[in-house]
């Protein structure tokens, strides 16, 4: 599992993916600067009890839609490589499992994902930092408002692995991928067992951890399904 | 020209983009179904207002890099660039006839928008007279909005091989959309909030005699910004080499 994913590395690097692995969490943030920039005295008076809370809330405001559309740019960037080249035949004839070719595709979106999750904590603190908030930000609260979301959007991140290495044509699976960030901007008429709302952690128990529970479990079954679908089909 | 426009036409035949069109009219009279019952009857200034930033704030300029992307996705699968412009065509036509595609099925993806607004309105039984002047204007306005983000859009897709690279550069403009809207100082000059502004109701009544889009800035935004992308994308195209 670890040599196919390490060759899932080699045919990622020095590619454009990092630059927009890294460009995504820059771009949420310094959308914030700007937004802090023109409001300043607003946004700091609203949030004066709270002000690392606030920036938190802000900088969420955008990196939820950002992150439905990242991840469907991501799974489809990983997979694209074999359908640019029509080499799924050359991957999938290697002497590895076709479930392992997968599953490290999955891992490897998912793990893009992550860094772009842990890039927008360090630019938020920065941010946060240059605003002049008090020097020790509540880590638990940046944490939580980062992976809580990320582990929450796994189904996406299953499905759209899935989407991105059966469709080939990658229109499909960026087309979902728009459309299932507009529902879950605009999810909070949804019923809570709805895995659009999910991300925004959102739920009757107002606890935001059984969200981030349903994201785990409905991810580990889209992955299975997908990971079946992929294994029985036929390549060209 | 048309000989380019008709063989476009063949590689969009049978192909999934009609699904992709229809989509932004489904999802409108999904929403317009719904904030119609949950207020109890709206009415079709509200739907226009609810449409304009449903449908043009973010799924519309997306959209445009989707459709881009797709046009020019038959030529960056094994060499059809080469094979493209080795026919005795100028790339001039080539790459007009490309963006052209693309404006067709903008117009395609508003004329289904303004049948999803018709039947909302019509089956919910909005008091008045359908404001036909004011439907067209906004259907109209939002898609020469559009037309500079698909020049744009078009020299990235020419430019990436990939499908989804040029759609990540259409969010990273899109997405700020977001907080740019809420700016009276800023959203008339940003070319990406060009479609919610152009398919929002006037201030004024539902009258609607004057085009929403033919006052203040919005025309000038509008051409201008559609003269400078086209003008990158055609300098591009022009040198690229295939």
């Amino acid at each position: 599992m670890l040599r196919v994913l390490s060759t899932e590395w080699l045919k990622i690097r020095r590619k454009w993916i990092w630059f927009l692995v890294v460009l995504g969490p820059l771009g949420a943030v310094g959308l914030q600067v700007v937004n802090y920039g023109l409001r300043y005295d607003y946004l700091m008076a609203l949030y004066a009890d709270d002000l690392w809370h606030g920036l938190t809330r802000n900088v969420n405001i955008m990196m939820l839609p950002a992150m439905f559309i990242g991840l469907a740019i991501l799974a489809s960037l990983t997979a694209g490589i074999e359908h640019q080249t029509n080499a799924w035949k050359q991957t999938l004839a290697l002497p590895v499992s076709r479930s392992s070719v997968f599953v490290a595709k999955f891992v490897l979106t998912a793990l893009l994902l992550f860094v772009s999750s842990t890039l927008i904590i360090i630019f938020t603190i920065i941010f946060g930092w240059l605003l002049g908030l008090e020097m020790s930000p509540p880590m638990t609260t940046l944490l939580q408002a980062a992976y809580y979301p990320y582990l929450a959007i796994m189904p996406f991140v299953a499905l759209h692995t899935g989407l991105s290495t059966i469709i080939a044509n990658q229109a499909v699976p960026m087309t979902i991928g728009i459309v299932n960030m507009m529902l879950a901007t605009f999810s909070l008429w949804m019923p809570y067992w709805m895995p659009w709302i999910w991300p925004h952690l959102d739920n009757r128990y107002d606890e935001p951890l059984y969200s981030v529970l349903a994201g785990i479990v409905t991810g580990g079954l889209v992955l299975l399904t997908s990971l079946v679908v992929f294994v029985r089909k036929d390549v060209r | 020209m048309i000989a380019m426009l008709r063989s476009e036409w063949m590689k969009l035949r049978r192909s999934i983009v009609w699904v992709v069109v229809l989509i932004p009219a489904i999802l409108v009279f999904a929403v317009g179904w719904l904030s119609g019952m949950a207020e109890g009857g709206g009415s079709w200034r509200d739907l226009l207002a609810v449409v304009s930033v449903v449908h043009a704030l973010l799924f519309l300029p997306l959209l445009v890099s989707v459709l881009t992307a797709f046009v020019c996705r038959y030529e960056h699968q094994s060499g059809g660039w080469k094979q493209l412009l080795a026919l005795p065509v100028s790339r001039y036509v080539v790459y007009t006839a490309k963006l052209t595609m693309v404006a067709l099925l903008l117009a395609l993806i508003q004329l289904l928008i303004l049948a999803a607004l018709l039947i909302t309105g019509i089956w919910q039984g909005y008091a008045g007279a359908i404001p036909w002047g004011a439907l067209f204007a906004s259907v109209l306005g939002g898609w020469a909005a559009c037309l500079p983000l698909a020049a744009l859009q078009l020299f990235a897709a020419m430019w990436l091989q990939s499908f989804a690279a040029p759609v990540a550069i259409g969010t990273f403009f899109t997405l700020p959309n977001m907080l740019v809207i809420n700016s009276k100082d800023f959203a008339p000059y940003y070319p990406w909030a060009q479609p919610t502004l152009a398919m929002m109701p006037g201030e004024q009544s539902m009258s609607f005699s004057a085009f929403g889009i033919a006052s203040g800035t919005l025309p000038i935004v509008i051409l201008v910004s559609f003269v400078v992308f086209y003008l990158i994308g055609w300098s591009y195209f022009s040198r690229k080499s295939v």
